[in-house]
């Protein structure tokens, strides 16, 4: 015969998010083509949105690698401007081929992990579970908050991962911030934009590394959108938490009868 | 005589609540009402009050990245260099990519639907008090940025037979 689970354990079966203390890991309806094209972009920036963050740290690590290794980036810079001659002698046939599966699976994975958070999402809220909103630890003070999804697009847009750093995802804050400051500075990409800026624009692209910094506009994107979506979602996480606590402690029969008397129907 | 009070969904919302609490309003005379959105009806422009997780933002992250990068590679050849190229990829892509989910959103729902304020309260708050508390009770509800303050009372009610 089946037992019967108490109900603090039924609560808990469906999680909808858990509170850390360095970030809200939690799930939400994502549109899966979203997330594959973030791995398109970038090979692991899917699992990374979705919050499934080893794996996406190992798959952003493996393209660097990868990438660097066979001189792809340089390679699609002289494909697309029509330097096919040199884009055939640049790529490093020893690591080329390496590269095709890895980034065929991680754009398939985040897709299919995506449809399969979406439904862990909606069992979540048909349980109805529900989960502390204030977390501290001895390091580090982690708590739901409504806060200003364009103020966090913006922030990263100034420095990638600023806009995590304020809606308190420290993982994805460090490592963009981390990227970002790597990518700048083997693309030159600082020196280029003050030459631009004074109007030297042939300095400007002698000095940029095209392998370098090809990477950069994925990580740009990635880190406005990603910063902005999860101010969003973190909101409405906050919103559901509080209404459910409203509704638990503050619908009284009492209030409900003073009411009906009120208006003349009392039932006692 | 009965208080109503609406609010966003906010850490003062609860302190106005524990505070009422802590001035003698029992707890089983403070009602709260979270209101339901229109489901059918899904915003294009998110904001901290009204979001919606998916639709103000994917495409114009989308564009806006795909045409950066293209910028970045043909600003090699071009005269003004990469960084430009890059910039005005950029907010080519994210326009373009904006002005499409939003007339893309716009087609989906475009019959039938009232405009709404962008901003509109969150729930409901009901609470029971004597009249000679209410000046307290307005005073917190205020003082905790209620949206709207209001007054039920016998006394003012018209009698209608």
């Amino acid at each position: 015969m089946e037992k019967k689970q108490p109900q603090s354990i039924r609560n808990q079966r469906r999680p909808k998010g858990l509170i850390s203390p360095f970030t809200v890991n939690y799930f939400h309806i994502k549109n899966p083509w979203v997330t594959a094209w973030w791995s398109a972009a970038f090979p692991g920036y899917g699992f990374i949105i979705l919050g499934s963050y080893v794996k996406g740290f190992l798959l952003v690590g493996w393209e660097l690698f990868i990438n660097i290794s066979c001189k792809l980036n340089t390679a699609i810079v002289y494909s697309l401007t029509g330097r096919f001659e040199q884009a055939k002698e640049v790529i490093d046939l020893n690591f080329f081929l390496f590269y095709v599966a890895v980034y065929i699976m991680s754009i398939w994975r985040t897709y299919g992990l995506t449809v399969d958070l979406n439904k862990l999402s909606i069992l979540a809220d048909q349980e109805d579970s529900s989960f502390a909103p204030v977390k501290l630890s001895a390091l580090e003070i982690c708590y739901l908050d409504k806060k200003n999804p364009w103020m966090a697009a913006a922030l990263s847009a100034l420095a990638p991962g600023l806009g995590h750093l304020y809606t308190h995802r420290i993982p994805t804050f460090f490592f963009l911030l981390v990227k970002f400051v790597i990518v700048a500075y083997f693309a030159h990409l600082l020196p280029a934009i003050h030459y631009t800026a004074v109007g030297a624009f042939e300095h400007a692209v002698a000095l940029l590394d095209p392998q370098w910094l090809l990477f950069f506009p994925s990580l740009y994107g990635f880190a406005i959108y990603d910063a902005y979506m999860n101010t969003v979602e973190y909101n409405k996480l906050f919103d559901m938490e509080q209404s459910r606590f409203i509704k638990d402690n503050y619908q009284s029969k009492n209030l409900y009868q003073s009411l009906e008397c009120e208006f003349g129907r009392c039932l006692s | 005589m009965f208080v109503v009070a609406t609010f966003d969904y906010s850490f003062y919302l609860e302190l106005a609540i524990t505070d009422l609490e802590k001035r003698g309003i029992p707890r089983e005379n403070i009602g709260g009402i979270p209101l339901d959105k229109r489901v059918e009806e899904r915003k294009t422009l998110d904001s901290i009050h009204r979001a919606d997780g998916f639709s103000a933002f994917d495409g114009a992250a989308v564009l806006g990245t795909i045409f950066m990068l293209l910028g970045a590679i043909y600003g090699f050849i071009l005269s003004w260099g990469p960084i430009i190229w890059g910039l005005i990829g950029l907010f080519t892509g994210a326009l373009l990519g904006f002005v499409l989910d939003n007339s893309f959103s716009k087609l989906h729902h475009s019959k039938g639907k009232k405009k709404t304020g962008e901003k509109s309260s969150e729930i409901v708050i009901l609470l029971k008090c004597e009249e000679q508390h209410y000046e307290m009770v307005k005073k917190i509800l205020w003082d905790n940025q209620a949206l709207g303050v209001g007054v039920f009372k016998i006394n003012d009610l018209i009698s209608v037979n």
